[in-house]
Parts: C-alpha cells; sequence; structure tokens
C-alpha cells in the first residue's frame, strides 16, 4: 500500500558539498536529492577546489521543504560534507485592488486581521497617486504566502472584509 | 426540414440569410433542404408552408419595420399557424422573467419540435425544466448561441472534450464591458468610454445587463448546468459589475503589469462574476470586445478559445452549427 508523504512547500536550494576524491562519489553526493523526491537542477563538479583531500560538489535543486532535514542526514551518513546551504522559497503571489474608503488605517486594519489568520511571506500595498488628495482611495496589496492554501484564507477574508465596508475588490488569477 | 424564427432583429434576419445561403449544403448533405416556414416578431408575423424568401421578409421588415403583414395577440397563434420541425427562438432576453423566449420554447417542446436557440433568459432561469421538458418528448434543445456568440464553447466541450473532467472554465463573456475596459486601459473614463460603446452600437441605451455583470452571469448559468452538470440558476451566480472601476484602479493595475477585465468564471462549486486583474499577455487580458475562455481540462491542461461575441451573422454561426446537429440526428448526414 502506498503511504502519502507530506513534502511541504517547494524550496530552491543551493547547496556547496565536498566529496571524498574517489570513483562514485559525485553519484553518491546527488543520489540523495533523489531519494528525497528532490528535482535537480544544475550540478557543477568542480575539480579544481579540493580542500583536505575532498572535492566541491555545487548542486541547486528543488525540494519540499519537510524534506530538507532527512537529506542532510542523507548526506551526512554518506560521509559528504555540507560547507553551505542557501535556499529560496516557492511563494505563491496574488494581487488586490481595493476601490473605496480605504485609507492606510483601513489597509493596516485588514492586514492585522489576515496576520491573525494565516502567515504571509511578504506584503506591499501601494496607493493611486491621485487617492492621495482624494475621498475614495485606490490601493493595490500584493500578497506572497508560502501555502497556496493561505492564499484561499487572504481571499476569504478580503472579500468578507471589503463587502462589510462596501469596498469593490479585485483580485488577480 | 421546416423551421419557424421567433424574432426578426438582427440575428433573426442573419439566420434567414444563412439558412437561404446555404441551401446547396443542405441538399448535399442530407438529400433535403432546410426551409423557413413561419418567421415573427414583436408584432406581426408571416407563414408560407412552401418555404418563405429569406430576402423579401428581411426588405419588408427594413421597410415597415415589420415581418409580416398578420397582426398577433398571442403568440401560439402564429406557432399553430404552420407545421414545422424546429424553432429558432431569438427573441430579446429577458433576464428578469424569460420573457416570450421562456414561453415559446416551453409550447414548442411541448408540441414535437426541436428548439435552437440564442435567448439566455430561458436557460439562465429554467434551464433544469426545460432541458427536463426536452427530454420527457423526445425533442432536442440546442443553445451554443447563448454563450459566447461565435466562439465555440458548448459543442466544444460536449462533443471534442467528451469524456475529460472539465476543473473548471473562466472568461470573458460580455464584449461591451471588454470593450468598456480596454477603453479605460488608454485613460478614458468609464462614463466615457461606456458612451463611446453605446455610440458605435456595443452598449444598449440601458447598459445595466452588461456593466452589473447581470448578462455573463446568465452565461456562466448556462455554463454550469450544461457542462458541469449542475442544477445552478441566476441567483446563484456571485455578481460584481464594472460600474466601481475607476480611472485610478485602471492605472494601479496598469503600473503593475496587468489590466482589469471582467471574468465569469464556473467550476464545480464556483459560480462567479468579477473584475479581476489579468496579467499583461494572459489569455484573458483581451482586449477590444472579442470573448475569450479558457477552459481547465483533465488530460489537455488549458484550452483557450475566443470569437465575436455577438453579431448578427456570428450567432448565425453558432445558430447554424446547432441546427445541423439536430438535422444530423433526425436525417443522418
Amino acid at each position: 500500500m502506498a503511504v502519502g508523504r507530506s513534502i511541504g512547500a517547494k524550496m530552491i536550494v543551493n547547496a556547496e558539498l565536498f566529496v571524498n576524491d574517489l570513483p562514485g562519489q559525485l553519484i553518491g553526493s546527488i543520489e540523495p536529492i533523489s531519494m528525497v523526491d528532490g528535482n535537480i537542477l544544475g550540478v557543477v563538479h568542480n575539480r579544481d577546489r579540493i580542500v583536505d583531500h575532498r572535492i566541491c560538489v555545487n548542486v541547486t535543486f528543488e525540494v519540499g521543504d519537510r524534506q530538507l532535514e532527512r537529506l542532510k542526514e542523507l548526506w551526512k551518513a554518506r560521509d559528504i560534507v555540507i560547507s553551505s546551504l542557501g535556499s529560496v522559497h516557492e511563494t505563491y503571489t496574488m494581487d488586490y485592488i481595493l476601490i473605496g474608503d480605504v485609507n492606510a488605517q483601513y489597509i493596516e486594519g485588514l492586514l492585522k486581521k489576515i496576520n491573525e489568520a494565516t502567515t504571509l511571506d511578504e506584503v506591499n500595498v501601494s496607493y493611486s497617486s491621485k487617492s492621495v488628495r482624494t475621498a475614495s482611495h485606490t490601493s493595490l496589496i500584493t500578497v506572497k504566502a508560502r501555502y497556496e492554501d493561505n492564499l484561499d484564507k487572504i481571499d476569504a477574508i478580503l472579500r468578507r472584509e471589503c463587502k462589510k465596508a462596501n469596498v469593490t475588490y479585485v483580485r488577480g488569477v | 426540414m421546416k423551421a419557424f424564427i421567433c424574432g426578426f432583429g438582427t440575428i433573426g434576419q442573419s439566420v434567414a440569410k444563412v439558412i437561404a445561403a446555404k441551401q446547396d449544403f443542405f441538399s448535399k448533405r442530407y438529400g433535403e433542404t432546410l426551409i423557413v416556414v413561419g418567421a415573427l416578431d414583436s408584432k406581426t408575423y408571416v407563414c408560407n408552408p412552401n418555404g418563405l424568401n429569406a430576402e423579401e421578409i428581411i426588405e419588408a421588415k427594413k421597410k415597415t419595420g415589420c415581418v409580416g403583414d398578420k397582426k398577433y395577440t398571442d403568440i401560439k397563434e402564429a406557432l399553430d399557424s404552420v407545421d414545422f420541425d424546429i424553432l429558432i427562438e431569438v427573441t430579446s432576453t429577458d433576464i428578469k422573467t424569460g420573457g416570450v423566449g421562456l414561453e415559446n420554447i416551453r409550447y414548442a417542446l411541448q408540441n414535437g419540435k426541436d428548439v435552437v436557440t440564442a435567448n439566455k433568459g430561458p436557460l439562465a432561469l429554467k434551464y433544469k425544466e426545460l432541458t427536463t421538458l426536452a427530454d420527457e418528448h423526445g425533442r432536442y434543445l440546442l443553445f451554443e448561441g447563448t454563450v459566447g456568440g461565435a466562439m465555440p464553447i458548448i459543442n466544444l466541450n460536449k462533443y471534442d472534450l467528451a469524456g475529460q473532467d472539465i476543473k473548471s472554465i473562466r472568461g470573458i463573456f460580455n464584449g461591451t464591458c471588454n470593450y468598456i475596459l480596454t477603453k479605460m486601459d488608454s485613460g478614458q473614463p468609464f462614463e466615457q468610454a461606456l458612451k463611446e460603446a453605446q455610440q458605435q452600437g456595443y452598449a444598449e441605451t440601458d447598459p445595466t445587463n452588461d456593466v452589473e455583470g447581470y448578462d455573463s452571469a446568465c452565461k456562466v448559468v448556462i455554463l454550469a448546468n450544461s457542462i458541469f452538470g449542475r442544477n445552478a440558476t441566476f441567483s446563484d451566480v456571485d455578481i460584481t459589475g464594472i460600474t466601481s472601476i475607476n480611472s485610478d484602479a485602471v492605472a494601479l493595475a496598469q503600473n503593475n503589469g496587468m489590466v482589469i477585465r471582467l471574468i465569469g468564471e464556473v467550476s464545480a462549486t464556483k459560480l462567479e462574476v468579477a473584475p479581476r486583474l489579468i496579467p499583461r499577455g494572459h489569455p484573458l487580458s483581451l482586449p477590444g470586445t472579442l470573448n475569450t475562455a479558457e477552459i481547465i481540462t483533465e488530460y489537455a491542461g488549458p484550452i483557450t478559445v475566443s470569437g465575436v461575441g455577438a453579431g448578427g451573422p456570428e450567432t448565425a454561426s453558432a445558430i447554424l452549427s446547432d441546427i445541423i446537429d439536430i438535422m444530423d440526428e433526425r436525417i443522418g448526414d
């Protein structure tokens, strides 16, 4: 019976590894990535960079964030030295334009409600230049979330709050 | 076979022309022709069991404002005046009650006629009732022309994508709103863009059905029922129109590489019409009066179709495909 496994949000990782200068070590360093359902995007076998009789392998791959710890253990078990590990999370972006009585205070309140319900990686708010002087404001909110489900939660909150405040809410696709 | 055209405005006249122009096609395909034996407008009707001359009745309509010289008080009286096989129902849409179109379709199906329609109102309000009625009487009720005019979408899903799960359909289903929003992209305020749409003949004097999203909502309901097998009606659609979209919002979207478009979206769980932010270059960012739909399919991924969403010849092309569908079934190709 197959058992489903949650891999978490996808992230792109760049790892600098040092492997023993022996046949099969390069394959041995990238094989664990496949074992954690990772997707290798690029490999550089840098034979000019040798430290303590070990050769540098630079590998970039995509992997679920919940699999990273297991991958590190697999490398350690194979006597592979992890010199550096840098990651970039894939995020889901959604844009919203709000039209109506939406001043900075209102937007701040909205973002507070969103933050209470879910986690945002990044939020950007901009206002139309004209809106600074007029009663009716137009603002663009761009949110970045690590999980797609979070966008659904944000969407539901904005929909509900905008309806309550008679604010027109235009979301992305 | 014999057809009766109910409604003799731009679409009805175009259908008459197209049927007249396709006589050779019908003869070759079926060994018989399709003749129009009756035509009716809001006040008068004309019929001839041997077939009407399309040019003559169009000319009469243009000259006198009436398609025929017989006046009627009850449409049934006109429909009963001549024997026919297919009712082509193209009276104007009434999305509040279904209008005369609903009565005509009911009457035709109950009396053993196949029906082809481009009238959204009856289907947006009484889809289940009408399709059940058609089934009970062993009749066809086809309506490709109700969504997207010339853009093939209902038959595309029914035939070419048959068997696949359709995950969602979202699209631009109202050319008038798209024209207005495209004009706003170039800096025009809403009111001016609407006025221009009216001057160009894209928007009605009362543009409510278009700009409030009601017209798109009718199409979303028809897609939900015919493609997703839902039992939805007009009141189930979450509708936001474009009247509150201002120049600020359009400019803000533009500065961030996006445009605003009125999008209808339908899936197994969603029924919505709302202005949406679309990245420039996305298939749904289409400018002008065109309609477009993005169909997300089980195996084929996204499929995008687009076409002219309204107009006489364009809607007549959708009606022609439904007529052929019926003739294929009734006579065999």
